[in-house]
């Protein structure tokens, strides 16, 4: 296996994209502009692409279309183009939100402004709900993803406003304050699954249910995810790396799957 | 019955359902004319919204919001809706996007509440007077009820509707929209605005487009562009540089004021505002032209 040079965004694509199994449903939702996209869309998009590619039959759940052909993604996101991208179905939003309630979801691609060490998730506010030093957009369906996906791929930039010790609200449920917390409540989602952010990609230990890092992306110190982390995180010894992409992973994504730039640079016209 | 004889139909202080998604086919010309109308004190339900509830905000209309989302999609956070918020004016009464529908659905299938597991664990249970837990009398599980809405308005725009009421949408549209329906059947007083009103002989031919029959509806308003700047399905695409100017605006409150005078305000009904806009930017915007 060959190595090539690769974006962190395409690293992160490729790590994600080792998880996602056979027969497998995932959902991917929306997505606002630049960065939050990248993480939010275009990884996800990246990486299930790069699975089916591999000969892996994953379906892709966006909103109400399933399925859109994604090498046939349009330059540009007008809604009119967006609603002319081809798909095997389209389904009114109240059923493809169903699909997570019934249980059908593997993965829920989420992301969002804060996430504590039990995998909670916050995109309604810093600071108190009533009275909110920043107000964001709100639960939206990440509160869905986190109840009802068999487990949730959290993608995020990794920084210490996102990762902090209680997220101010949560909007997604993780493993609440730990064990036994999150099983209460006999949800049908096991709850979060991997974090793969711009540094490593971490897990969550069965018995405390606290996020710990799995393995470090090549060149990342121990050093520099503690600095860019608001809690203590474990660490396995010794600390195995993030399997790099390969130089067919790369040459697929840049000139087959993501030839425009359009999922992991934001390039939108 | 006019756009602003249809708007004086909502009184200040109502619930008020929005219809749309993100930036798609929001009812703008109602909402044109509430702000021209000057209610206060609504209260807005939705279960993804946008500049169609910051908007309302912005002009001081709003008492509280119920919904799952209120962004400006590509552009960012809503900021009328952002400070407001920050500023403790404004009550948010926090959904998931499938709570925000089950709301509605509930009151649509004649229910008081409607079942889900979706919100138990998270703060949404404590954010929203609207979520009380009940446990299955068959299997002992653990629920959240979503309390059934019952607005006094539903507020939406559709493409069709013949002179009788009964709304039509086209069969290549987003899938999104399929709430608009929904908070329809919830609301006791259903306001739509339709991009062209058609013959009986049309909508008698293509019966299978009618998403709402005449007994939910109360008015229908051809208002064409009446979703503007938002999407209108296959037929025009949102206005990124409408969108652009709005966002711009509403980084300050007085900037903010200005942008309602010269685009609301100024203009007396939906044609000025459509001649403000200009021809030529509706017409750029347009996919499909209809003749019927």
């Amino acid at each position: 296996m060959t190595t090539a040079a690769y974006t962190v965004e395409e690293l992160m694509a490729c790590a994600v994209s080792r998880e996602l199994r056979e027969g497998e449903l995932g959902f991917i939702g929306l997505g606002t502009g630049g960065r939050a996209f990248v993480m939010a869309v275009g990884i996800p998009t990246v990486a299930i692409r790069l699975a089916q590619l591999r000969g892996v039959d994953f379906i892709a759940q966006y909103g109400v279309k399933l399925e859109p052909l994604i090498e046939e993604a349009p330059a540009c996101f007008t809604d009119a183009d967006l609603l002319d991208w081809r798909c095997r179905a389209m389904i009114p939003v109240e059923d493809a939100l169903d699909m997570f309630r019934r249980g059908m979801m593997d993965w829920g691609f989420v992301s969002g402004a804060q996430i504590d060490p039990y995998g909670n998730l916050n995109s309604v506010c810093i600071g108190e709900q009533k009275h909110p030093k920043v107000r964001l957009v709100g639960p939206i369906a990440q509160t869905d993803h986190c109840a009802h996906a068999r487990h949730t791929m959290i993608i995020l930039p990794h920084d210490r406003r996102a990762f902090v010790e209680r997220v101010d609200f949560i909007s997604g449920l993780g493993f609440g304050d730990g064990p036994g917390y999150r099983e209460r409540f006999q949800h049908r989602g096991g709850g979060p699954g991997k974090v793969v952010t711009t540094l490593a990609v971490l897990g969550f230990n069965e018995k405390t249910r606290r996020m710990q890092v799995e393995s470090l992306h090549p060149g990342v110190t121990r050093g520099e995810v503690e600095t860019n982390t608001g809690f203590a995180l474990a660490f396995p010894d010794p600390i195995p790396t993030t399997i790099p992409p390969t130089a067919e992973e790369i040459q697929l994504i840049r000139t087959r799957i993501d030839s425009k730039g359009l999922f992991l640079q934001a390039k939108v016209c | 019955m006019t756009l602003r004889e249809a708007v004086a139909l909502i009184k200040d202080g109502d619930s008020v359902a929005v219809g749309g998604h993100t930036l798609r086919r929001h009812p703008m010309a109602i909402i044109h004319e509430i702000i021209r109308q000057g209610r206060r004190n609504l209260k807005l339900l939705g279960w993804n919204s946008g500049i169609d509830m910051d908007m309302l905000i912005g002009a001081g209309c709003v008492a509280s919001v119920e919904t799952s989302y209120i962004g400006i999609s590509a552009f960012g956070l809503a900021l009328n809706f952002r400070r407001a918020a920050e500023g403790g004016r404004l009550k948010v009464i926090e959904h998931s996007e499938t709570t925000g529908i089950d709301m509605f659905r509930a009151t649509a299938m004649g229910m008081s509440f409607f079942p889900t597991k979706t919100p138990l664990g998270s703060d949404l249970m404590q954010a929203n007077e609207h979520l009380a837990e009940v446990t299955c009398p068959f299997t002992g599980e653990r629920y959240a009820a979503v309390k059934a809405a019952r607005p006094d308005v539903a507020i939406l725009h559709a493409h069709t509707a013949d002179q009788y009421g009964n709304v039509q949408l086209d069969l290549q549209r987003w899938h999104d929209n399929s709430v608009d329906a929904i908070l329809a059947k919830a609301a006791r007083t259903v306001l739509v605005t339709v991009e062209q009103i058609v013959s009986d002989e049309e909508v008698l031919r293509n019966a299978h487009l009618t998403v709402l029959p005449r007994k939910f509806v109360t008015a229908v308003i051809e208002a064409p562009y009446g979703a503007h700047p938002t999407a209108c399905d296959s037929r025009y695409d949102y206005d990124l540089e409408e969108v652009g100017k709005y966002y711009e605006a509403s980084k300050s409150g007085d900037a903010f004021k200005g942008y309602l005078e010269e685009r609301v305000l100024a203009p007396a009904d939906h044609w000025a505002y459509l001649d403000a806009v200009g021809l030529e930017r509706l017409m750029a915007l347009t996919r499909q032209r209809v003749v019927r």
